[in-house]
């Protein structure tokens, strides 16, 4: 087994963005801060270890969101989006 | 209302499906229905507190007003931190913490249309189960063709519902490929998934069909390489990794 064996989808993270944002995050959109690709989050490259998670740009490999929890809190780097939009239709419980 | 959180589920029956595979039907207080392809996160807790969650997808089509009851499929990892109880400790009574339902990127209703190919290997069957299950309750026409990969015949999950749908002459074709062993007389392929065969058995690109591709990672990187090799729409692919679990 080698790195690939553990990649996910970005729909991997659903229920944890879910939780801190509110919304169904997979079917969002984002920018690549690194190189401009626009995708839905679910379609983003995940690897996922313990209680934390890296999620990718699929065109560049780039970082664009990670995630970790423990302790009561959530940890979250977003430098890696240039941009995040959220649909009011996604929204959690509308 | 607002942000989603854990919840309590009681478990109201499990069933064997396969040596490694069971079925476990949910009853979810105030569930509010699902969309065929989604998922939920299940927590286990230690009498230390340590906590492993994993994500399950959901098996059962959306059961419309009278549903709190929910099925999830899992297959037992011998090294798992979280199937294994699942697939093996857990009874009818027995108390479950879940969150969801969530994703709605590997998502596929009726209304999306199609025609639609659909590509599983192993316990990768489950959300595109869930797909099949709306598509027959809703009476849909939506040209349907599942390709489905497992070890052996006796791995191959929901295989008599299978055989069910596919003989309702309803639009839907089911192919099964058996990597490691075939029955003696076993008329269909013996061979992992590839090229050839999405060929043969999915759609020509012209007719623009929304796939879905569920299973390990390997094999899901590999058919959607093939299919967007072929011609298909990148934008029309959809894929679900499962990690290293169960390689068919």
């Amino acid at each position: 087994m080698d790195e690939t064996d553990l990649r996910l989808d970005g729909n991997a993270l659903a229920g944890m963005l879910a939780d801190v944002f509110g919304f169904e995050m997979t079917v969002e959109r984002g920018g690549c801060a690194g190189c401009g690709a626009v995708n839905q989050l679910g379609a983003m490259l995940v690897y996922a270890h313990g209680m934390g998670a890296v999620a990718c740009c699929p065109a560049c490999g780039q970082h664009v969101l990670r995630i970790a929890q423990g302790e009561g809190r959530w940890w979250l780097d977003l430098r890696g989006l240039a941009w995040l939009q959220l649909d009011e239709r996604a929204k959690m419980g509308v | 209302m607002g942000r989603l959180s854990w919840r309590l589920a009681e478990v109201a029956e499990v069933r064997q499906e396969t040596p490694r595979v069971v079925s476990i039907a949910l009853d979810v207080p105030d569930w509010e229905g699902h969309r065929p392809g989604q998922h939920v996160d299940v927590r286990l807790t230690a009498e230390d507190g340590y906590q492993a969650e994993r994500a399950y997808s959901i098996a059962s089509a959306p059961a419309g007003e009278r549903g709190s009851r929910i099925e999830l499929t899992v297959e037992r990892l011998e090294d798992g931190e979280v199937s294994p109880y699942l697939a093996g400790e857990l009874r009818k009574g027995d108390q479950l913490e879940l969150r969801g339902p969530v994703g709605g990127y590997f998502v596929w209703e009726p209304d999306r249309g199609g025609p639609l190919l659909l590509v599983a290997g192993g316990s990768g069957v489950v959300p595109l189960m869930a797909m099949l299950r709306r598509r027959a309750a809703a009476g849909s026409q939506v040209p349907a063709r599942l390709l489905y990969s497992s070890r052996t015949l006796e791995d191959v999950i929901y295989r008599e519902e299978l055989d069910r749908l596919a003989a309702a002459s309803d639009g839907l074709t089911v192919t099964h490929a058996l990597t490691r062993a075939q029955p003696p007389g076993w008329t269909g392929y013996a061979r992992r998934i590839d090229a050839v065969m999405l060929e043969e058995v999915g759609w020509p690109p012209g007719e623009r069909p929304l796939a879905y591709v569920c299973g390990p990672t390997r094999l899901v990187e590999v058919v959607a390489g093939h299919l967007v090799a072929l011609g298909h729409d990148p934008a029309r692919v959809r894929t679900e990794r499962f990690g290293p679990t169960g390689v068919p």
